[in-house]
């Protein structure tokens, strides 16, 4: 077995266990946590939100750092890597993007409101789409990945900007409940269901990019065979 | 007297429930899909 089928196979193990672990988060969401008196059960759309909402700026983040490192050691396999990452964050991305207005539409009376974290967020969606129609629109491996590079590592400097918006920003968004100064605060088992839900979808991410990442190894090794061949 | 409770709006986060599972195994198909291809 090549090495692009072993990495494949690896991260289709660890997207089956994300995947049982998502079940798992909607039976705790939906069972095991009480019900917000204030907000109803539009709050439990928090415990896939949040997640989803790491799960991207990570990606994103890992985007930047990554390309930063192509950028100096020139080393394809942190390329793949970047390109694999900015694919799946746009996945955790749409998550964010949808759930976040199903949400603000029975809690604020809003599907959407042009507020710091929300525009923030949004321009950060559109940027690593730009990043994968730039890759898609060059040929030349070592141009796609110096350029590229660049817009991610753009999207790094974006990605604090989003997390510090509802402190430096007067915003509708609520603040953080978690990665903040102070200690968590909400009952023990909306915290418990919370951070189940964020490993899951740290499962999700490595999973998905592993397997993007297997992909993307086992296409380049196709086209240097046909090149070394023809 | 009217008795007051949480908002009546479960609807909304059975939408958004349904949202993350159609992505999330909408990816994972596709990436399924792509492995098949490959292997």
């Amino acid at each position: 077995m090549t090495k692009a089928l072993r990495i494949i196979r690896r991260g289709g193990v660890l997207t089956v266990l994300g995947l049982l672990g998502l079940v798992a988060v909607y039976i705790l969401a939906l069972v095991y946590t009480p019900t917000e008196v204030r907000q109803g059960l539009a709050q439990k759309i928090f415990y896939v939100h949040a997640p989803a909402a790491w799960a991207a700026l990570m990606a994103f983040s890992l985007v930047g750092i990554v390309s930063g490192l192509y950028l100096w050691l020139r080393d394809e396999r942190l390329d793949r890597f970047a390109a694999s990452s900015a694919e799946v964050g746009l996945v955790f991305s749409v998550i964010m993007l949808t759930t976040g207005p199903i949400w603000g539409k029975p809690v604020w009376g809003t599907w959407w409101t042009w507020d710091a974290r929300l525009t923030l967020t949004l321009f950060l969606f559109f940027l690593f789409v730009g990043y994968l129609a730039l890759r898609a629109a060059l040929e030349d491996p070592g141009e796609r990945g110096r350029f590229a590079a660049v817009v991610g590592l753009l999207g790094l400097v974006l990605v604090p900007f989003v997390h510090l918006s509802v402190y430096l920003f007067r915003t509708l968004h609520p603040q953080p409940v978690l990665v903040k100064p102070s200690a968590p605060s909400m009952p023990p088992e909306m915290l418990r269901t919370l951070l189940i839900s964020f490993g899951v979808f740290t499962l999700l991410y490595l999973g998905f990019v592993m397997v993007r990442y297997g992909l993307q190894l086992a296409t380049d090794e196709a086209a240097r065979e046909a090149h070394d061949a023809g | 007297m009217q008795a007051s409770g949480p908002p009546q709006n479960g609807e909304y986060m059975v939408a958004a429930y349904v949202v993350v599972a159609v992505v999330i195994l909408g990816y994972s198909l596709l990436l399924w899909i792509r492995a098949r291809r490959v292997s």
